[in-house]
């Protein structure tokens, strides 16, 4: 059954974890996100990459529900991000190098309050399993407010993975570390896309981290979609050597002819 | 679902969740004593000056009865902790930009708030211990000697703080950080109108109009009835909650509003920034 089905799955492409329609999102004059759509399939990683302010951010908060779109459709696991956002939600999690954390409680207090909101059955040992797997135990007893940046952003993204998301929506995850941690960062979360079939949508400004990790790259520009593909197939198109030119190019002359 | 979460709308992954505000909140309070001092300094500040009043008032044979006094100081911390207690929970996602964290987990702007409430409910039973205790062994009062009016009259307060709070953390969401003086202040628009230190019959007419409209009124003035001999007034007691039910409705009403006016503009995720 489970060779049947993962022929399966390379005809007909992998199962639809998230799905996007047309999302639209003005704020005043600014046309902040102008007809995106996106597809992200179970264990696939998607790069969505763009100048300062061509809609990254709020694509991904609309996908959160943060943000509610002027008009398109999210679909999150066959349903309906608005109407069952609780069921959704549990399903997702979410990591930014921006965001904070309490800065009074202990690592170990923050991940064990988090575990408790998404509902988990032990909250303790998920914990203890998550904080091994991104390499926190010794900052367990440490408080959020007195870590570096850089382990700010791994406990961040044990936070991101207590749930067992199937969909990890990552806002630049390895912004703030050293390009050691960055690089088991990144081998991890590779890791736990293809082993466990999560499905990874990320933003980032290292063009080299997009090339390595992701399947599928959308770029944004002014709110739109401008060019899809493959780190590969976006350089042949864009008639240059790597992603950086290609990103270089849409900032600079926008979209091609 | 994965195995290792409850189902998201069961019984066990609400109170799950909940839970997890209220944990955090308990989490905070242990680790930082500056916290536990702010909740008791100023109650015990205020019941320290308002008792000595009283005792100079008695002391010069101004008809005064101390217990009313000390009861309205008690009375007034329930109402002022839980509008403030709730409010500053919030205000603490919002410092410490934790707010989208909270609002891409599955927990619901009811579960949150939950979770504020109950958090406020310990904060506020041990601030009054401690006042309640303060009070018999100064100046010999028992908060007790209300009676069995003193739950209901605590509860109507309760509530309207809550409804209070909710307002405040409506008005943060939808102007920013800069509304949360609301949070502070919003209660103490109701101090003079309810009279809490005095009874509303010295208020000009328009205000004593102004002051049936709310709860904490009626409680004043039933715990003062009460203290002076007179029996626990139901029926104004029972208005009182019937304005409390329109003035959690109003507040939900609002928060509700607010939450998705700034899940439209846009307002939510610049709390992350």
């Amino acid at each position: 059954m489970r060779c049947g089905g993962m022929v399966l799955q390379r005809i007909v492409g992998p199962v639809a974890i998230l799905e996007a329609q047309s999302l639209t999102k003005r704020f005043g004059p600014v046309h902040a996100v102008n007809g995106v759509s996106l597809t992200v399939g179970q264990g696939e990683i998607t790069g969505l990459l763009g100048p300062n302010g061509a809609g990254k951010s709020t694509t991904l908060h609309m996908l959160l529900g943060l943000v509610t779109p002027d008009s398109g459709g999210i679909t999150m696991f066959g349903l309906d991000l608005q109407r069952h956002r609780t069921e959704v939600l549990s399903r997702v999690n979410f990591s930014a190098s921006y965001l904070g954390l309490p800065g009074v409680l202990h690592v170990r207090e923050v991940l064990n309050s988090f575990a408790r909101l998404y509902g988990l059955r032990d909250p303790r040992k998920r914990v203890a399993d998550v904080a091994e797997l991104v390499e926190i135990g010794p900052l367990l007893k440490r408080r959020t407010g007195d870590l570096s940046s850089g382990q700010h952003t791994r406990v961040q993204l044990a936070k991101a993975l207590l749930n067992d998301p199937e969909l990890l929506i990552l806002d630049e995850p390895t912004a703030a570390l050293d390009p050691d941690a960055g690089e088991r960062i990144r081998a991890l979360l590779v890791g736990v896309a293809r082993e466990t079939g999560k499905a990874l949508l990320i933003t980032s400004h290292n063009m080299r981290e997009v090339e390595r990790m992701c399947d599928t790259i959308h770029f944004l520009s002014a709110g739109r979609i401008v060019a899809s593909g493959s780190a590969a197939s976006l350089a042949a198109d864009f008639g240059v050597v790597d992603l950086e030119e290609v990103f270089l190019k849409v900032a600079r002359e926008g979209v091609p002819a | 679902m994965t195995a290792i979460a409850f189902e998201p709308h069961s019984v066990n992954a609400r109170w799950r969740r909940i839970a997890g505000v209220v944990y955090r909140d308990l989490a905070a309070m242990r680790r930082s004593p500056i916290r536990v001092f702010e909740i008791l300094f100023w109650p015990v500040i205020e019941l320290v000056v308002w008792g000595y009043v009283t005792l100079f008032l008695q002391a010069n044979k101004v008809p005064f009865i101390v217990s009313m006094l000390l009861g309205a100081v008690l009375l007034w911390q329930v109402l002022h902790r839980a509008s403030n207690e709730v409010s500053i929970g919030f205000l603490e996602d919002v410092w410490s930009r934790n707010l989208i964290n909270l609002h891409v987990t599955p927990v619901t702007p009811g579960e949150y708030v939950t979770g504020l409430i109950l958090f406020s409910l310990i904060k506020i039973a041990g601030g009054l211990a401690v006042m309640t205790t303060l009070a018999y062994v100064l100046y010999g009062f028992g908060l007790f000697t209300i009676g069995i009016g003193l739950i209901p009259f605590m509860a109507v307060l309760l509530v309207l703080g809550w409804a209070l709070a909710l307002v405040a953390i409506s008005a943060v969401l939808r102007f920013g950080e800069g509304a949360q003086v609301i949070a502070w202040s919003l209660v103490f628009v109701f101090q003079p109108i309810a009279g809490v230190f005095y009874p509303v019959s010295v208020l000009p007419e328009v205000l004593q109009w102004l002051a049936t409209a709310v709860p904490a009124t009626h409680v004043f003035e039933g715990m003062r009835a009460v203290l002076g001999g007179a029996p626990i007034p139901w029926d104004t007691l029972a208005l009182a909650m019937g304005l409390d039910v329109v003035y959690v409705g109003v507040a939900l009403w609002l928060y509700s509003a607010t939450l998705r006016h700034a899940r439209s503009k846009g307002r939510l995720s610049r709390f992350g920034e």
